[in-house]
């Protein structure tokens, strides 16, 4: 790298790498929840993210609707299709090895590209609808990264909020603490997982309706952001919901600093020796293991 | 049967054999795909099968034992049956380096960290331009091989599958297959999970590494879509599953069904291809947890070690 690395450089990727990290979040808490609660590791969770992507593209494209509107529509889809696939499928392997409910939501994943790629092609698609940035003193913000990143903070807040002090999220905070208990408080433990399962979903399908305004969108860029949710909640540590927060700014951060020290086609190989490192020198996480 | 299996299983060797001294070029090319095939499912059902430690990124040592092949044979002159070696302690080298931070662990690091492996390593192909072409690619030299890597390809998917015979009826085996009953039971048991865990991943990378040598070699190109497909570590998981996970003999079936069934129905249908595979993943787990070969298992009260 020969070009000259100024202050506000480093000052803008650092901002930039919040921004986008708050939304790693978000996505990230949805696959933290799953494992928290039923003690599986979604894989379908990015293509899940890609649905949700698709249903923004698809209303804003043929109704014409303002992007932003469209995220609780994209949640709401896409809380009924994770509801579903619970029910149907995913439900069955809940107590089952792990071995048995990787390969299940491995298989849904694929059928689920493969799906969308037979009915929306594998064209590269975007909303074009919030282009250019917001210039604040030696500073440059992408628009659609800002409202991005508020909407991402203020779903994540909210989840937390139902998290923390509903009855519906107490039941779900004390199902991932311990099933059984949980059972004899008289909690459905089946309905919980369904619940969380949709929310999961909701959460995904946010993020991709964000994502779709932000970059163009296709049927394979879900499989990467399974591994990156994955790379946040091993940051945040497993089982630990506000460390999902934290392990997606850090996942943020990281990015874009070897974008701008190294080069951005190496982003997701920093990324890939970052969850190596953590899984050599402590594995539990950053702010620890489960803790609710 | 149980005297006439091995006597049908020599007669079909000597006929593979002698195979391309009568056989098309297509049918040749057919058979190198069994081969193949049966190389990759026989090697991720020994990390994946017997322990039970998902791998989603087994292309990944498919595709790092093809650019060390062709690599060796196109910068440094190295004939083709010493490259596709090297290619497999290459992919050898990558498990171990992977193993040792992920296998440590209990639950889904390792699975996880498989899923990026692959995306990892076509950056990094693809940003070391000057040593792999890049996106453009790396030829070889022409060398019309087809007939010695077709003998090649089938002695490593004999080496594999005899591998697993071996390790499926020795005490190793015995403890892989305890590590995915349950690894606190094996642990206390006084079973070294990690190190077997590891020598497991780094015998199920070398095959693997050999075939990507080989198939480089048999195309002569190679470029990074080409040999680390996504589709290719989901085929290979079909096939071990479809066939019987944990067994010697499942991924064999596995691999040669559906291929058969891949050239002769679904090759008209490529577009619902993922599609299917990802169906008949969710469907045996679901519904036939050990294959097909499962299922005659308990029809003709074969024994469960094949």
């Amino acid at each position: 790298m020969n070009v000259l690395i100024t202050p506000a450089m480093v000052g803008q990727v650092i901002i930039s790498g919040l921004l986008s990290g708050v939304l790693y979040g978000m996505v990230a808490l949805g696959l933290a929840l799953i494992f928290g609660v039923m003690r599986i590791i979604n894989v379908a969770h990015g293509p899940l993210l890609m649905l949700g992507a698709y249903t923004t593209f698809f209303l804003y494209s043929a109704f014409g609707l303002n992007p932003y509107l469209t995220v609780p529509v994209s949640m709401a889809v896409l809380f009924v299709v994770g509801v579903l696939l619970e029910r149907t499928l995913v439900f069955r392997v809940v107590d089952a090895p792990e071995l048995s409910s990787l390969l299940l939501t491995f298989g849904i994943s694929i059928a689920l590209v493969n799906a969308a790629q037979l009915a929306f092609t594998s064209d590269l698609r975007a909303v074009e609808f919030l282009t250019g940035s917001w210039i604040l003193g030696p500073f440059a913000f992408s628009k659609s990264r800002v409202i991005a990143f508020v909407f991402a903070a203020a779903l994540t807040a909210g989840a937390f909020v139902f998290l923390k002090s509903t009855r519906l999220g107490k039941a779900i905070r004390a199902t991932s603490q311990s099933r059984e208990v949980a059972m004899v408080c008289g909690i459905d433990v089946g309905a919980i997982h369904r619940l969380t399962f949709g929310l999961a979903s909701a959460l995904a399908a946010a993020g991709g309706a964000l994502i779709a305004v932000i970059v163009a969108i296709q049927p394979e860029m879900g499989q990467i952001w399974t591994f990156k949710s994955f790379l946040v909640i091993v940051l945040g540590g497993a089982g630990n919901y506000p460390g999902a927060l934290l392990g997606g700014m850090l996942l943020g951060l990281v990015e874009q600093l070897a974008s701008l020290f190294l080069t951005t086609q190496l982003s997701e190989v920093v990324a890939y020796v970052l969850l190596v490192l953590v899984l050599l020198v402590r594995p539990t996480g950053l702010l620890g293991g489960r803790q609710t | 049967m149980k005297r006439l299996a091995p006597v049908l299983l020599v007669l079909a060797l000597i006929a593979l054999a002698f195979y391309p001294a009568v056989g098309t070029g297509y049918g040749l090319r057919a058979m190198l795909q069994v081969f193949m095939w049966i190389a990759l499912a026989g090697s991720w059902n020994l990390i994946s099968g017997l322990t039970g430690y998902v791998s989603f990124g087994h292309v990944a040592f498919f595709g790092a034992g093809a650019y060390t092949a062709a690599i060796l044979i196109a910068s440094s002159g190295w004939s083709w049956p010493f490259a596709a070696l090297a290619g497999g302690v290459a992919a050898g080298v990558l498990a171990l380096g992977i193993g040792w931070p992920c296998l440590r662990l209990k639950g889904p690091y390792f699975a996880i960290a498989m899923l990026g492996l692959n995306e990892v390593l076509r950056a990094l192909v693809s940003y070391f331009e000057g040593l792999t072409g890049g996106g453009n690619g790396l030829s070889m030299p022409t060398l019309d091989a087809t007939v010695p890597v077709y003998y090649a390809m089938g002695l490593t998917a004999i080496g594999v599958t005899v591998g697993s015979r071996l390790i499926i009826g020795s005490r190793f085996g015995l403890r892989l297959m305890t590590i995915r009953e349950d690894e606190m039971a094996a642990e206390a048991m006084g079973i070294p999970t990690f190190r077997h865990k590891l020598l497991a991943f780094l015998l199920s990378a070398i095959g693997p590494g050999i075939a990507g040598a080989l198939a480089a070699r048999d195309q002569g190109y190679i470029e990074p879509l080409s040999v680390f497909p996504l589709a290719t570590t989901i085929t290979m998981i079909v096939m071990t599953l479809f066939g019987g996970k944990g067994t010697v003999w499942g991924p064999v079936l596995g691999a040669t069904v559906l291929f058969v069934a891949q050239e002769m129905v679904w090759a008209r249908y490529p577009y619902i291809h993922p599609l299917l595979f990802g169906a008949i993943i969710v469907a045996v787990v679901l519904a036939m947890p050990r294959g097909i070969l499962g299922l005659l298992q308990t029809k003709y009260r074969l024994p469960r070690t094949i």
